[in-house]
């Protein structure tokens, strides 16, 4: 860990930096002194801090992900908006149980959240590695239970598994 | 570009009626967050994405993809965080057999 101290400090100090040229939007040098001692303050601060799952987060593959999971939100927006809109109101509610095969915790972090983010489909609970979805009805979860998810994220992390 | 900047605001206006309909219409707290969740989603891409067009390219436009980012992270944890309080609490959420 105190090796790795002068290399997370300086990217520490860098990304709070660039959010501050963003947020401020005011470049000036009286600006750009004061936003950079207090990035510099801020980073001194919270290096050192306890190996965290976001350390090894392969921010790259991430990238990728995002329009596919972007893709599946508007699919099933548009699903949700129909069901809703329909006078009849078809929905069948259900809760799945799942355990899924993903060990990295930033992983499991991701797969909650990309559930939750999907409309029609939320994260109940998460015990470990096993999810409690609550889903509107059969075709929400279907992502889910088919492992379709899943199988992203193993390759977004980089897991072997036989999904 | 300000018609198609339109357009995506009131695209994303009707998303936000359909999730106040869907909220109402839902009959449990679980159904009701997807609804909910709507929102979150296609709401409020559509209505940010349109306020980006608008304001052209430059350092407001960075700034709503900012906030776009941050919705997209905290909504679902505020989500969940609601669904699991009414979850622990004992509420049980409905299913076919009940209706």
């Amino acid at each position: 860990m105190k090796s790795s101290f002068p290399k997370q400090f300086v990217a520490n100090t860098l990304a709070l930096f660039c959010g501050w040229l963003v947020l401020s939007g005011k470049y000036d040098n009286f600006h750009l002194v004061l936003g950079f001692t207090a990035s510099c303050g801020v980073a001194w601060l919270n290096t050192g801090f306890p190996h965290s799952p976001f350390q090894q987060f392969p921010w790259g593959r991430m990238v990728l992900y995002c329009p596919w999971l972007f893709l599946r939100i508007v699919e099933s927006s548009l699903h949700l908006t129909k069901l809703i809109l329909n006078p009849s109101l078809p929905i069948k509610p259900r809760l799945i149980t799942y355990r899924s095969q993903l060990k990295h915790r930033g992983a499991i972090v991701v797969l909650g959240n990309s559930v939750t983010l999907t409309p029609g489909t939320i994260t109940v609970e998460i015990n470990g590695n096993t999810f409690l979805v609550h889903a509107i009805d059969e075709s929400a979860g279907n992502d889910f239970t088919t492992g379709r998810m899943e199988r992203k994220l193993a390759w977004v992390f980089q897991e072997d598994t036989n999904l | 570009m300000v018609v198609l900047a339109i357009g995506l605001i009131l695209v994303g206006i009707f998303f936000l009626v359909v999730a106040a309909i869907g909220t109402i219409r839902l009959p449990d707290v679980f159904s009701r967050s997807h609804a909910v969740s709507l929102t979150d989603s296609l709401g409020a891409i559509c209505v940010l994405a349109g306020l980006a067009l608008y304001q052209g390219f430059g350092i407001n436009m960075l700034k709503i993809l900012v906030v776009l980012v941050l919705l997209m992270l905290l909504n679902p944890v505020i989500a969940h965080a609601t669904v699991r309080a009414a979850y622990r609490a004992g509420l049980k959420p409905q299913t076919e057999e009940d209706q």
